[in-house]
């Protein structure tokens, strides 16, 4: 029946189909600036013909779908991009920050500051009695002290900054992961019917979210839901539920997943990328080290410099001295008492002198009992395996001399005037066992680390106990003798064996060490950062190139162009015109029939 | 390849994102003059940057230690030339008082000349340079010698670094230096006292030998201020030479650094031209 009904029913197939482009096109017209949004097409077909009297007859146009152009593969490949892009980005924010710690180009570096502390010792070895050399001396060690002291502390700070971000990150994460489930009970319940364009695209956009935070697996199922893995397998959101991650560990500085079985994983060494991955590297493998190098490093420059200080005397001697350091059990072998540095010490049969003076500083004869012009030591032996209180046993056996261990388990050596009435004071020398300034007794610097290094109060309260000069053979002190000075000048240029630590999440922290002299180690530290930097910048900026030729593919697939939009804007406008035509001359051929008499 | 507008706007970003950051690092080298003004910007430079300015700071300390030890070479130097002289004028005072025309009288009156002498030297070889006496060994706080040249200092010279490794003695061992000298002066006073001209001779034997010590000392003296100098402009050269390494690392080339300022903002001047015009571009502006 090819009759006037049938041109009407094409016609308003028509109108309709057309009507239908319109609104897709007003769709894409409208989401041109939106982010992840895939553009769509109608897809018009023919409506199956019918056969009129031998001959096949069309009925007109059907929307049988609205398609939408994406390329899965594409999205994922930019998802993973962004996910490195969004990792080095942030690592190079962090790097910049270390760099600004570590910066050279201002006049309180520790570089420049241990070039000032050396020099000091030099303008002491120059005028060893003058008092002005000294009072310099003590506040540029103050201050190197501190800026060792204040690096420590900005480094924890970085470190409690990224737990933080990481948590908040995590939280982040959770929202997200909590979307995309809802959004998979929506696709699942929608598509029965048709393709859930807009919120796959959603789904989409909230993955690509979720892979700048950390590096997940995705896979459609064939109810078109999606499920999302993140590293070791850990299932963040299957079908309608999603899993959370939680922070956790001894510390809560650990990222954790909660398993089905109720048992914590632990991920946080499997994070890669994301931002949590840039975090973390940042956190567990830059910071990390360069905390531990940092301490190695000012551990064995104060103990260098004690070490040395220990050997000397100063303007005067003392006549009671506490060490710095404490053990934690006065019973035990020196060499494991819980000294900050009791694996310096030598106890194979090493010793150290102790030199008496009498109240105006003349040496005292401990052979003959006399004061004089000439003194005789004692010698007090450091033998294996000497526990702190044999040590007090052995300087209490001898005369003239006394010593205690104190209440915060410390040292303390002083002279004895109940045996001998005139002594006045005490010093030291010749100490090869390390005794001395592994009890912190003569020291210079307090401390272990970058975090707790300081300057003796005993030198703070009284700069003649800075040790410049040694006690001669004769066991006179010479107020123009700069021995000890030069000998710790020497230090400057000593080549001395330094931890260096290596920092890596999978295989955890390792200690090795180099030999170098400190300013060189502080140095190529430096200049390590610098080299870490730039490349995570190389990175950043390679990710973002990368991203960038990533988009313009997916947008050439994907985002709308208004151009090709006001085309079709005008094509289905000029075809709507023409199916209402149709109608329109329905109309007239309907009243030419039905005004026949 | 098919262009959505998202493109458009997006590479426009981009493009001049980046070339934005061009101008600005161009922009820091020039404004700064230097090179390297972050750790990452030439972190190998960096580390040699470091290395020289601690060499530039340990030069600036040796030139220190120099000059403070020249302080105490001069000092060591005038005061043993004034002593040569007085030794001199000793001996003069001696050929005089020998002769067998003065009389007792005379030889009394100048045993107080050379008691004045003997002061004389006594205080020369007290000599300090801020407060730190030069001839007193390592006991560089006490005054050395006492009346009549008793020495209470010690014999270990007093002794500076003027290059990392090696050590450099600028004071003196008092004794090892004066030698006699005082008991010389101390014998010929009682000569003279005595009016024993045998006693002057002696004396004036052992004046020619002291002039001659003393004489080898100044020129010891002399020539250790000389081997300071020569080190002294060793370390000029050295810190000449650091300092330009440091400025070859470090500097900018000014010229160049304006060029790329120029080269940068003229891209982005393009950049931003051609942007403007691509981003107006669109068929809505051409329908009715």
């Amino acid at each position: 029946m090819s009759g006037i009904g049938m041109v009407l029913n094409i016609a308003t197939s028509a109108l309709n189909a057309q009507q239908y482009g319109l609104g897709v096109t007003a769709q894409n017209i409208a989401n041109v600036n939106t982010e992840g949004y895939s553009r769509q097409n109608p897809v018009l077909v023919a409506e199956q013909p019918l056969l009129y009297e031998g001959l096949l007859l069309g009925r007109g146009v059907n929307t049988e779908q609205v398609s939408r152009s994406s390329d899965q593969f594409i999205e994922n490949k930019l998802m993973q991009e962004k996910s490195n892009m969004s990792s080095s980005s942030e690592m190079e924010k962090y790097m910049q920050v270390l760099e600004g710690f570590f910066n050279e180009n201002s006049g309180t570096s520790i570089s420049t500051m241990v070039s000032d502390f050396w020099n000091g010792w030099y303008d002491i070895s120059n005028n060893p009695s003058g008092p002005s050399e000294r009072i310099s001396l003590y506040e540029q060690s103050l201050l190197l002290s501190e800026q060792f002291n204040s690096l420590e502390t900005d480094l924890i700070q970085i470190d409690t900054d990224l737990t933080g971000a990481v948590t908040s990150g995590i939280e982040t994460i959770n929202k997200i992961t909590h979307e995309i489930a809802q959004v998979n009970g929506q696709i699942v319940s929608m598509e029965a019917n048709n393709v859930a364009n807009d919120l796959r695209d959603k789904r989409n956009t909230l993955l690509s979210e979720l892979n700048e935070y950390l590096d997940v697996q995705a896979f459609e199922q064939s109810d078109g839901s999606l499920t999302v893995v993140a590293a070791r397998g850990c299932t963040l959101v299957q079908g309608n539920s999603d899993y959370e991650l939680e922070m956790g560990g001894p510390n809560g500085d650990r990222v954790t997943w909660q398993s089905s079985n109720g048992s914590y994983v632990d991920i946080t060494n499997y994070l890669t990328n994301g931002k949590l991955g840039g975090w973390l590297d940042i956190r567990d493998e830059i910071i990390a080290k360069n905390q531990l190098d940092l301490d190695a490093l000012a551990k064995e420059f104060i103990w260098s410099v004690n070490q040395q200080h220990s050997q000397g005397v100063g303007l005067e001697g003392f006549s009671s001295v506490t060490g710095e350091y404490a053990v934690t059990n006065p019973g035990s072998a020196i060499t494991s008492s819980g000294l900050s540095y009791q694996d310096k010490v030598d106890d194979n049969n090493k010793t150290f002198k102790i030199w008496l003076f009498d109240a105006d500083g003349d040496p005292y004869d401990s052979d003959t009992g006399t004061t004089g012009l000439q003194g005789n030591p004692i010698t007090i032996t450091v033998t294996s395996g000497m526990t702190t209180n044999d040590l007090v046993t052995a300087i209490n056996n001898e005369t003239g001399v006394q010593a205690s261990i104190d209440s915060q388990y410390r040292l303390n050596i002083s002279i004895d005037t109940l045996e001998i009435a005139s002594l006045g004071s005490l010093a030291f020398s010749d100490d090869d066992s390390n005794v001395l300034a592994a009890f912190g007794i003569n020291t210079f610097f307090t401390g272990s680390s970058s975090g707790n290094m300081g300057v003796n109060d005993t030198i703070g309260l009284n700069k003649n106990f800075i040790a410049a000069a040694q006690v001669g053979s004769d066991g006179t002190m010479a107020s123009g003798d700069n021995n000890n000075a030069l000998a710790i000048t020497d230090l400057q240029s000593t080549s001395m064996s330094i931890s260096q630590w290596t920092c890596d999440r999978i295989n955890g922290n390792t200690q090795g060490s180099i030999t170098s002299t400190i300013e060189d180690y502080y140095h190529s530290m430096v200049g390590a950062i610098g080299i870490t930097s730039a490349s995570v910048s190389r990175d950043r900026s390679f990710a973002e190139m990368m991203v960038n030729e990533l988009s313009t593919i997916r947008d050439s697939i994907s985002a709308v162009s208004l151009d090709e939009e006001m085309t079709n804007l005008i094509k289905f406008q000029h075809a709507y015109a023409a199916a209402a035509k149709l109608i329109g001359v329905s109309d007239e051929m309907l009243n030419t029939l039905l005004e026949l008499k | 390849m098919r262009v959505a507008n998202k493109s458009v706007y997006d590479a426009v970003k981009y493009n001049l994102g980046s070339i934005y950051e061009e101008l600005n690092k161009a922009n820091e080298i020039a404004t700064t003059g230097k090179r390297i003004n972050n750790l990452s910007d030439d972190p190998v430079g960096l580390t040699q940057s470091l290395n020289i300015r601690s060499t530039l700071s340990s030069i600036e300390q040796m030139g220190r230690n120099i000059s403070h030890g020249n302080s105490w070479l001069t000092a060591s130097e005038s005061a043993l030339t004034n002593v040569q002289n007085i030794i001199s004028d000793t001996k003069a005072l001696c050929v005089q008082m020998a002769s067998g025309t003065t009389g007792s009288d005379q030889r009394a009156s100048a045993a107080e000349s050379v008691q004045n002498m003997l002061d004389e030297i006594v205080s020369l070889a007290n000599t300090d340079v801020a407060g730190n006496y030069i001839f007193a060994g390592s006991k560089t706080d006490t005054i050395p010698f006492g009346q009549n040249g008793t020495y209470i200092g010690d014999n270990n010279p007093f002794t500076i670094k003027i290059s990392q490794n090696s050590t450099f003695e600028i004071g003196s061992d008092g004794q090892a230096v004066f030698g006699t000298v005082f008991n010389t002066l101390v014998d010929l006073k009682a000569a003279l006292q005595g009016n024993d001209v045998s006693g002057i001779q002696d004396a004036m034997d052992k004046l020619d030998t002291h002039f001659d010590d003393i004489s080898g000392k100044i020129s010891d003296v002399g020539s250790k201020m000389n081997r300071m100098e020569i080190k002294d402009r060793i370390y000029q050269d050295l810190n000449f030479s650091n300092t330009e390494r440091l400025s070859k690392i470090e500097d900018a080339d000014i010229a160049e650094a304006i060029m790329n300022v120029k080269a940068a903002e003229l891209t982005y001047q393009a950049a931003l031209a051609s942007s403007s015009k691509v981003m107006t571009l669109t068929l809505v502006d051409y329908l009715k």
